[in-house]
């Protein structure tokens, strides 16, 4: 096996993984706060602290699930361009794009550093689970970590494909 | 040069980045980050760099994206929409164009789970088109039903634009949820009206010959319970204060997914796909969310909307005037750019200056999802179209594009209304929010 495909395999594991644990995240979140309606309505006895779950949840949600857009070139793009351009032309535009993507996320991680230490010297914690803010900022970059990996890997292992994502 | 002009830089450089090909999220990172950089230098662009991702992945008011996602998606998959339009047929049976008024009834009410234009017309080509078609229907008028049908789903909560409007916009979700409604259904009573008018004026595309007795019809009217009840209990919830966005989000989630478990129209691999759409859809949109937060900011501090308000003062525009301008604007902006894309690089300049003209933000929320709505379907590059061909290859693209084109008239005419009668808009948000 050459090293590309050993490298998009290793990716396509680790954005798997990535996936479910958001997966999980979402249908974990759901269920808290199904459980809090039903129980603040039946026995006025709501879960305690459903309101940071849900914040925290849809972090652990959002974080991990952007791997599996970023290795599946997922992004909304406008691809107009590709009627007026050759397909050598539009390979290069997806390479750029691929290359920024990189760039973006490794710079939004770089900026992140600094409130993610600054949470955990202050020892920030959620208000009503008392779970301390920087654990928050770890799994958050641990998410970046294997999302800036699949982009990586989508820029130098992954063929160019041009297609585009809708939401 | 003044923080104004540089803002007008950045919007033109956006604009270049995003016909490069370069993905919105990311077009929105670099303009919004380094247009932070010039106004405020670094320490202060790092700063919003590095808490933005952190507040919109952990923001409770946009939970509710993924989980009207997850709604939508497991109704898809559930075929909870073959059942609808079965029940649409009887029922709509018996006069001619009965088929594709069926078809725009069905999809409305898909609307009504489901968040997502494409989603919704994507289902629909699956579920509708070989029926239309079976029926006789031209390929043209079949299509164009579809493709207007799945429009209304951005304006008929839950609305996944809406929400994301109203966090960018810092609008009240409940109320931009109310108040697309009554739009929503007014366009849909629109669109039927052309398709109608379509079978009228040439009876050889709609030829329906199916007929149905009243027992039959009434029969029919149980079969879409299922809808009318995550609808009530999600939205109704929604308006009637029981529940807040996430609540109704989580419990019409769960909803779709137990009725879908208990009817056997779920299986293990169908909840899977749904769940693996859903976390991927979120993804694309949480990152877009990002980019447009630190746009966002740069805009509000360059001034742009300032600069806008004095041009249009200068040349004695009226607040009409400019909201003609808008409108054109975004008839323009959708022949290339997708529809969250248009919102969230264009609300952040225009909101500010409409409600200088004293316009309702709100109403002007709904007058822009409206105009989304016309870019998804307007040739040559409305994305519903691309979906109904690549749902159905065997259709021409010149073919979908001769059957939207006449129904291209009920948004026009909804926004004329909407200028007539601000009402329709903004009624049901105060008599359930005051």
């Amino acid at each position: 096996m050459t090293l590309r495909n050993r490298l998009i395999v290793v990716a396509d594991t680790l954005q798997r993984i990535q996936l479910w644990l958001a997966a999980i995240a979402l249908l974990v979140l759901m269920m808290v706060t199904v459980a809090d309606v039903f129980l603040r309505y039946l026995f006025n006895a709501p879960v305690r602290g459903s309101y940071d779950m849900v914040e925290s949840l849809l972090l652990v949600f959002v974080f991990n699930g952007m791997a599996a857009t970023f290795f599946g070139r997922r992004h909304i793009v406008i691809d107009l361009v590709d009627s007026f351009v050759g397909p050598r032309a539009t390979v290069a535009l997806v390479r750029i794009a691929d290359t920024l993507s990189v760039v973006c996320i490794g710079l939004l991680m770089w900026a992140m550093r600094v409130p993610a230490v600054q949470a955990y010297q202050y020892g920030d914690i959620k208000l009503e689970l008392h779970l301390p803010i920087w654990v928050l900022w770890a799994v958050a970059f641990a998410g970046l970590v294997g999302t800036i990996f699949c982009a990586i890997v989508a820029l130098v292992a992954r063929p160019a494909t041009t297609d585009v994502g809708h939401a | 040069m003044s923080p104004a002009l540089i803002g007008v830089c950045g919007v033109l450089v956006l604009f270049a980045l995003l016909i490069l090909r370069v993905p919105v999220w990311i077009a929105l990172v670099l303009v919004g980050f380094f247009g932070n950089v010039i106004v405020l230098g670094w320490q202060g662009a790092f700063a919003l760099a590095g808490t933005t991702p952190f507040d919109v992945a952990s923001s409770y008011t946009l939970s509710v994206v993924p989980l009207f996602i997850l709604m939508g998606e497991v109704a898809s998959e559930s075929r909870l929409s073959g059942e609808l339009f079965k029940a649409a047929r009887v029922i709509l049976s018996g006069f001619r164009g009965g088929l594709a008024v069926a078809t725009l009834a069905a999809s409305a009410l898909f609307g009504a789970v489901s968040g997502s234009s494409l989603a919704n017309a994507a289902t629909m080509t699956r579920m509708a088109l070989p029926e239309l078609r079976k029926a006789g229907y031209d390929d043209g008028l079949a299509t164009g039903c579809i493709a207007a049908g799945g429009s209304t789903d951005i304006l008929i909560p839950p609305s996944i634009i809406l929400v994301i409007y109203a966090a960018i916009a810092e609008l009240s979700v409940p109320k931009l949820l109310a108040a697309g409604l009554i739009p929503g259904l007014v366009l849909t009573v629109l669109y039927m009206a052309v398709a109608l008018a379509i079978a009228h004026l040439k009876p050889h595309y709609a030829p329906d010959n199916e007929t149905h007795t009243l027992r039959e019809k009434i029969a029919a009217l149980r079969e879409p319970w299922q809808f009318l009840a995550l609808f009530v209990v999600t939205i109704g919830g929604i308006y009637a204060g029981v529940f807040s966005p996430t609540e109704a989000a989580s419990i019409g989630a769960f909803g779709a997914i137990l009725l879908g478990v208990l009817g056997r129209r779920l299986g293990l691999k169908d909840l899977r796909r749904a769940i693996e759409n859903s976390v991927v859809v979120s993804g694309v949109l949480f990152v877009i969310v990002m980019g447009a937060n630190l746009f966002s900011f740069f805009i509000v501090q360059t001034h742009l909307p300032d600069l806008l308000l004095d041009t249009a003062r200068a040349f004695n525009l009226s607040g009409l005037a400019v909201m003609m301008t808008i409108i054109v604007g975004y008839i323009l902006l959708g022949c290339f750019l997708e529809g969250i894309g248009m919102v969230l690089i264009t609300v952040p300049v225009f909101q500010p200056l409409i409600v200088k003209f004293g316009y309702d933000p709100i109403w002007f929320a709904i007058v822009v999802v409206v105009m989304v709505e016309v870019g998804l379907i307007h040739p040559p590059v409305g994305m519903n179209l691309f979906v109904i061909q690549a749902q159905a290859p065997d259709v021409k693209i010149t073919a979908i594009y001769r059957g939207i084109i006449p129904f291209l008239v009920a948004p026009l005419i909804l926004i004329v209304l909407m200028f007539l009668f601000p009402g329709l808009a903004l009624w049901l948000p105060k008599v359930l929010y005051g």
